[in-house]
């Protein structure tokens, strides 16, 4: 995209975020906030059988209890409202597809699957109520592990499918049978990544208002997409698009957990519809943690050269999806197989994902989006391939990275990265992490007790996806439009989940029409006001929303630059605007206020003005290139136009006493492109590297044989505090991607998997000694413990131990 | 509501960001509800319900506490500050609320209240922490967005501006 930029400078500074002032004040109000005249609350009834036959449903103990207005159950439901489309049918790519009510009409497929609900005047009565509402169940056997559901005979999750299978699809290319003859060594692993989710601090929260005068809807909601989640809305609940309205303007945290197909979101909305009054629901953290994430278990072989080349990569895997959901979470399995083989040069490839449905709560989206799960499974792959080889771990990844010189490059799986130098972010990572320091340290360390481990990994991530047939578009829409006072309003169909997207969109519009940060307000997330726009998602909102932004941006300047040039007497090329002053080259005394000009151009249509088409607007959608969705040869298509990628480096210290791991240090080198905000995209490489993190140290939803869940509260759930994240050294590392506006990548999904495979290396590293290799996941301190234990180590330790140490 | 409730409910006098409040609080509600709902008082978040998160801290005769677990008889007669009370008389932002927004110390905001209540306590306390006693003032603190390394950074200016500007 070249064109010329005014270079105002915004762009590549941290201003602070736009709406800080007023979030810090506790002003900005979240969904849960809001309340309205004669506001109801209702309270959901949740299946406590993974697998069950309904036989019956009394709602009488409920709605007898003062205060209780309504309460409804899956057949009432059903009367009023169609299944929820799907975000990603599984039909749409050949998988199968199951029907997804609002409520649970004659069985349940999962534990807390919603039953029925009640409405009452305060949410105490509700919840009270709640209790008192009788459902009869049949249980019938459930399965909840992914292998054991692929077994014959084992029980259908969804009657009438014959396999407890989404969809079993192969990814790669070239001759992988060849690769392995050709190798001197096969290394083999079984990762096994465990069931956990994203868990922002604000839960999902729901306020519909029915207004009886039109047969409108509005809808205040946690919602990342609320345009495409208006559409679902509209036929679920039988009713246009145009007579709905989505609010999702101040969100909480979002990381995939918000993106719709949440049986909630319909059944709030046919509440207010019903009662005719406002109906809130908020999520608490047990219903939160029901939303699942990530579970795969893999086996992966890699064939080796001795000198520590990857010739070929065979992957198979199972991802356990829990129960069907109208949420997009099983698109994960795919994308993980999709991401194969990550950042090596590796031709031949065969990966086959089996994206599996068990009685396991549902999946939704979690941050990374199953390429997390890649990086996690091919870094503590090449790991164990380094250990067994004798190679270092970073000159393994170095020999097998894509050259520089390589890109664009095409990949076995028919993905096209833009841009990186793998090699060069690596290598600047472990500088800033102090390696050679560190491994004289783990030496020494060895003879006193104190185990050192430190590892390293590397991630792609594909961001900006835009997959054919479904609602995950590649484009984005914004509107600029400037008053006759010269404020600007910047509307954008992207959403701001609370990463700072909007003061980043904004800076890029300061800088192409030449006015000051602070005269821009950006409004999103309102499906009345906003562009048609998809929304939150694959790291996209900078890429898309800044991009269109800066092409409405573009067209508005033209417009005042032109009333300007009219104004003056002067050529439209001379003119200039910069900080909300406009000038001419060929008047160098005169400046014109920015503002003054846009008056002129509303008052003066038929003179100054007349050469514009008013009002001073632009709307502009922006659609980054290489993305293909026209089949290659080989039937591939390349569904990103960004590869964003980094380089991680960990330092910790296990206490073989307790298996407690303890983070020292921590180093990324980063390549997100073109950096609008560095402080925004510091703030979330360190969020994603906090998720990392937490992923495999602590956090783990677990249930029982019976598919009832055990984890419900953040005592169980135990997600990284500030004690347990340790200083991060970052350090930027950018090659511009030559397909978006100004060389963007993504920059808000990436490092959740490269930090967590670091760190699990970094474990093992230090577990080496033991002869201690951990591959089945989250390590926490009983796991690792036990690991110890059954090695033997304790006994033996210390003298001995360190006698054999055998780190390269 | 219903009749056993309203009858077990207790009739709290409390100074709120310095003005008194009479509040009726039912058994088995929380502070943080009362805040919000029935004094919509929502800078005041809910994030967990079991005192784990921290988002909905508050300070309590000048101490933080999670208000969605506070045990009402703990707080006849209290003096409550939620992150609206933070404001200066003149209606500018407290020093630690300009420092977290000039260091960027949030990104989504939704969890900033607790850590903002928490920084004012950690700061009177000592003035001058070390990033290992930041971190552990934090304790009681979750934040899923910035991985902790903004508000670590905000903390330290925030020290810095009260040193040269003491409260």
């Amino acid at each position: 995209m070249a064109h010329e930029r005014q270079g105002q400078g915004y762009v590549g500074t941290s201003p602070r975020q736009l709406n800080g002032d007023a979030v810090l004040r506790g002003k900005v109000p979240f969904t849960a906030d809001v309340l309205f005249p004669g506001q109801l609350h209702a309270h959901i009834v949740r299946s406590p059988h993974a697998s069950a036959r309904i036989l019956s449903v009394d709602l009488s103990g409920a709605t007898r209890i003062a205060g209780v207005v309504f309460a409804l159950d899956g057949m009432g439901a059903a009367q009023h409202t169609d299944p929820i489309p799907h975000y990603l049918d599984p039909s749409v790519f050949g998988g199968r597809s199951a029907e997804i009510r609002c409520l649970a009409i004659d069985h349940v497929r999962h534990f807390g699957q919603p039953v029925a609900v009640v409405v009452a005047g305060d949410k105490r009565t509700a919840r009270y109520a709640a209790s008192k509402v009788r459902v009869s169940y049949e249980p019938r056997p459930a399965v909840t592990e992914a292998a054991e559901a692929l077994k014959p005979g084992a029980p259908m999750v969804v009657a009438g499918w014959d396999q407890n299978s989404i969809m079993e699809v192969p990814f790669g290319g070239g001759d992988v049978a060849q690769g392995f003859a050709e190798a001197d060594r096969v290394s083999r692993s079984r990762v096994r990544i465990h069931r956990y989710s994203t868990q922002p601090i604000e839960t999902r929260a729901y306020n519909a208002v029915w207004n009886t005068g039109d047969d409108t809807l509005t809808l205040h909601a946690t919602a990342q997409n609320p345009h495409p989640l208006r559409n679902v809305l509209s036929r679920a609940l039988r009713m246009p698009e145009n007579h709905i309205r989505i609010v999702a303007t101040n969100i909480g945290g979002a990381f995939g957990l918000k993106m719709h197909g949440h049986p909630e979101e319909a059944l709030i909305c046919l509440l207010a519809r019903l009662t005719g009054r406002p109906v809130r629901w908020v999520e608490d953290r047990e219903e939160c943690l029901l939303v699942g994430g990530r579970e795969q278990h893999h086996e992966i072989e890699l064939a080796l050269r001795k000198d520590g080349r990857i010739l070929a990569i065979r992957d198979r895997f199972l991802a356990n999806t829990g129960a069907p959901s109208a949420c997009p979470g099983w698109g994960m399995a795919f994308l993980t197989g999709l991401t194969m083989p990550g950042p090596y040069d590796v031709g031949n490839v065969a990966v086959t994902m089996n994206a599996v449905v068990t009685n396991k709560p549902p999946w939704n989206a979690s941050r990374g989006y199953g390429k997390e799960a890649t990086a996690i499974v091919l870094e503590l792959a090449i790991e164990r391939a380094a250990r067994e080889l004798g190679i270092d771990p970073v000159e393994i990844r170095c020999r097998n990275f894509i050259p520089r010189e390589a890109f664009p490059k095409k990949t076995a799986t028919g993905l096209i990265f833009d841009s990186g130098d793998y090699e060069g972010a690596l290598r600047k990572a472990v500088k800033l992490i102090g390696y050679d320091h560190w491994r004289a340290k783990q030496r020494a360390g060895r003879a006193t007790g104190k185990y050192y481990g430190i590892g390293v990994a590397y991630e792609v991530t594909p961001e900006g996806g835009a997959l054919p047939g479904t609602m995950v578009a590649g484009f984005d829409t914004s509107t600029v439009k400037v008053g006759p006072d010269g404020s600007v309003t910047l509307l954008t169909g992207v959403t701001n989940p609370g990463t700072g997207n909007p003061t980043g969109i904004a800076q890029i519009v300061a800088d192409e029409l030449g006015v000051t940060l602070e005269s821009i307000r950006v409004l999103q997330g309102d499906t009345d006001t906003c562009p048609y726009g998809f929304g939150n998602y694959s790291g996209r909102s900078t890429i898309v929303g800044g991009g269109s932004a800066a092409l409405a941006a573009q067209d508005v300047r033209a417009k005042v630059a032109a009333v300007a040039a009219g104004l003056l007497g002067v050529g439209v090329e001379t003119i200039r605007i910069v900080g909300g002053n406009v000038s001419s080259s060929a008047l160098p005394d005169q400046i014109l206020r920015f503002a003054d000009v846009c008056y002129a151009a509303y008052t003066r249509a038929y003179d100054v003005a007349a050469v514009i088409e008013l009002p001073l607007e632009a709307t502009r959608s922006f659609k980054p290139g290489l993305i293909s969705h026209q089949p290659d040869e080989n039937g591939k298509i390349n569904p990103y136009p960004s590869y964003s990628n980094a380089g991680y480096a960990a330092i910790c210290e296990v206490d073989i006493e307790t298996g407690k791991v303890t983070l020292l240090k921590f180093a990324v080198a980063h390549d997100c492109g073109r950096v609008i905000n560095p402080v925004l995209v510091e703030g979330q490489a360190c969020g994603a590297i906090a998720f990392g993190i937490g992923g495999v140290l602590g956090e783990e939803i677990v249930c029982d044989a019976k598919g009832q869940q055990l984890t419900t509260s953040f005592v169980d759930y135990t997600m990284p505090r500030a004690a347990d994240v340790p200083a991060v050294a970052m350090g930027h590392h950018d090659s511009p991607n030559p397909v978006t506006y100004l060389g963007l990548k993504g920059a808000g999904e990436a490092g959740v998997g490269g930090s967590a495979a670091a760190v699990v290396n970094a474990v093992n590293d230090a577990l080496s000694v033991f002869g201690v290799e951990m591959q089945e996941l989250p390590l926490s301190p009983p796991r690792i413990w036990a690991a110890l234990q059954a090695a033997g180590a304790v006994r033996e330790r210390p003298a001995a131990a360190a006698a054999g140490g055998s780190v390269p | 509501m219903s009749q056993e409730l309203l009858e077990d409910s207790v009739l709290l006098q409390l100074r709120v960001n310095g003005q008194p409040r009479e509040v009726e609080i039912q058994p088995a509600q929380s502070l943080l509800d009362v805040l919000r709902e029935d004094l919509r008082l929502t800078g005041t978040h809910m994030g967990c319900m079991t005192g784990h998160c921290g988002a909905c801290t508050v300070l309590i005769n000048g101490r933080i506490a999670k208000s969605c677990i506070t045990p009402e008889v703990t707080l006849r007669r209290a003096e409550i500050t939620t992150v609206e009370g933070l404001v200066q008389g003149d209606g500018c932002l407290h020093p630690v609320q300009q420092a977290f927004w000039d260091a960027s110390g949030f990104q989504c905001g939704y969890c900033s209240p607790g850590f903002l209540l928490a920084t004012v306590e950690l700061l009177k306390d000592n003035p001058s922490p070390s990033d290992d006693e930041i971190r552990h003032a934090f304790a009681g603190n979750l934040c899923r967005c910035t991985g902790y390394q903004s508000i670590v950074r905000a903390v330290r200016v925030a020290a810095d501006k009260l040193k040269e500007n003491p409260q």
